[in-house]
């Protein structure tokens, strides 16, 4: 059937036309763009870990919100709804995956980070700056890592990172 | 592997500090009622309906089945296998691709793919296929091999504001776990059956969304650049899920969450 219909030359023709009426947007310089750059290894920037509480309440707040402008609650000293572009701040929404205290709705696709300090700092395993590679770029002790990257793409700052470490491996209630 | 390893033992020592259970995932009562009730009564077929008159103004089955080159009643059959090549295109092509052709091969105006009509309308046409099985052909032809392994690659890179891929979060590795309160669906597991089942009306939008839009809406939420509708990488990425769900039944307009 097809073969008659390409005997007709206006049909011919037309389905020439046809090719070039599809929208065929092109994507690469989006994806260029939006790509991530390669894995390496991030060294915390001196005071990097703090017990001050307010440094803790930036990393809690960071952990547990997905982005500045949906949050129920207003952010802590040091961090703001929306960044100076007037675009959402984005947070690190970390308990979409991992669990720690006080966490609600939390997913389970991360190992829990509750108690962290008790069982993975004070027992050596891990130490602060493991944290703060993993969350800067959890790609380069495991490749295969479907957490989220931070630092490298210049979602957060290395103060911000600093937060959440202070935070994690803080003595909770 | 590693995943969630952090080593055995410590993750015993973790599981002792997490017996907080499990809490209620994302459907809250009022949710569930309300997709129970929508199950009943898709708002959807309304729209379907609509695209079945646009569609028959505009062009027809008839003459779409002569642009494409089937007999019309094998429409049907042919329909379930989109994404594919067609020689009129010369390349691999959506079903509302198919549709912009078939307008401008019956001498309308050629709807834009964003276009509330060519979404109604291409939920009409693949409603077409109702019944039938999803039957994707990534070996059929070099030019859908080539989509394939570009559909694989795009659904594999990481990018965007969290570094996140789609196979982050929809991997067989992690399929079933929680994203928040969420359970992340398999694409190709027979009750997502996420090929067949799209156009569907997405209760949490309160309207019909075609699957290259849900895909956008994954991007969206993961602040990842959306890849825009008809280019080569999304066509890639449609073919790469649609393939994955290959075998299991259409069904438009479904409902989902
Ligand atoms: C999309 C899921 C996901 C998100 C979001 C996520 N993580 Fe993770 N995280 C994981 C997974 C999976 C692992 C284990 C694999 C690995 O080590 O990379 C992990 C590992 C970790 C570890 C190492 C635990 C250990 O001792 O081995 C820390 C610390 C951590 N995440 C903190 C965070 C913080 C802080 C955030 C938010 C900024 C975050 N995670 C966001 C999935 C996630
Ligand atoms: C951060 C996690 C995450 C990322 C990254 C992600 N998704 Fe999703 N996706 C989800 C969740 C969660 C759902 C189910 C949501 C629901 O049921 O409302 C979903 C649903 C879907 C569905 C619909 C499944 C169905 O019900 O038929 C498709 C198709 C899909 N995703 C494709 C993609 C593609 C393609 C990408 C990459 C461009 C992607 N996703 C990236 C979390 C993610």
């Amino acid at each position: 059937m097809r073969k008659v219909l390409m005997l007709g030359l206006a049909t011919f023709l037309s389905a020439a036309d046809l090719s070039q009426v599809i929208e065929t947007p092109d994507a690469t310089a989006i994806l260029k763009k939006d790509a991530l750059p390669a894995a390496r290894a991030y060294t915390m920037i001196e005071g990097c870990v703090s017990d001050d509480p307010k440094a803790i309440a930036r990393g809690q707040y960071i952990f547990h919100t997905l982005n500045g402008k949906d949050a129920k609650e207003n952010p802590p000293e040091g961090l703001t709804r929306l960044l100076p572009n007037g675009k959402p701040k984005q947070m690190g929404n970390c308990v979409a995956c991992h669990n720690i205290e006080g966490a609600k709705g939390y997913g389970n696709i991360g190992p829990d980070l509750t108690k962290y300090k008790e069982l993975y700092i004070d027992s050596g395993v891990r130490n602060a700056q493991f944290v703060y590679q993993k969350i800067a770029d959890p790609r380069l002790d495991n490749p295969k890592s479907v957490m989220t990257v931070n630092l490298a793409n210049g979602l957060m700052n290395e103060r911000e990172v600093c937060d959440l470490v202070s935070y994690i491996i803080a003595p909770k209630k | 592997m590693r995943q969630r390893s952090i080593s055995a033992a410590l993750i015993c020592l973790a599981l002792l500090g997490s017996a907080n259970g499990e809490e209620k995932l994302s459907m809250s009562d009022a949710d569930r009622k309300m997709y129970a009730e929508l199950l009943e009564s898709n708002p959807a077929e309304m729209d379907v309906a609509e695209g079945e008159q646009l569609f028959g103004e505009l062009i027809g089955t008839t003459e779409y089945a002569k642009m494409l080159g089937v007999k019309e009643k094998e429409l049907p059959k042919y329909i379930a296998g989109f994404p594919r090549y067609i020689e009129p295109a010369k390349k691999v092509v959506t079903l509302a691709q198919s549709v912009q052709m078939a307008a401008a091969y019956a001498g309308k105006p050629v709807p834009k793919l964003e276009s509330k009509e060519m979404v109604k309308m291409s939920a009409y046409v693949k409603s077409l296929a109702n019944g039938q099985k999803t039957n994707i052909d990534v070996e059929a032809n070099a030019h859908m091999k080539e989509m394939m392994t570009l559909g694989q690659q795009v659904f594999e890179e990481r990018r965007g504001g969290r570094g996140l891929s789609c196979n982050n979060c929809h991997s067989k590795e992690i399929v079933g776990r929680r994203l928040r309160m969420q359970q992340l669906p398999d694409l190709g597991a027979k009750e997502t059956a996420a090929a067949g089942t799209w156009p569907a009306y997405r209760m949490t939008k309160s309207q019909m969304v075609t699957l290259d839009k849900r895909m956008q809406q994954c991007m969206k939420n993961a602040l990842m650049a959306e890849i825009p509708l008809g280019s080569r990488e999304i066509v890639a990425l449609e073919v790469y899920v649609t393939n994955k769900t290959k075998g299991n039944p259409i069904n438009i307009p479904s409902v989902k969450r």
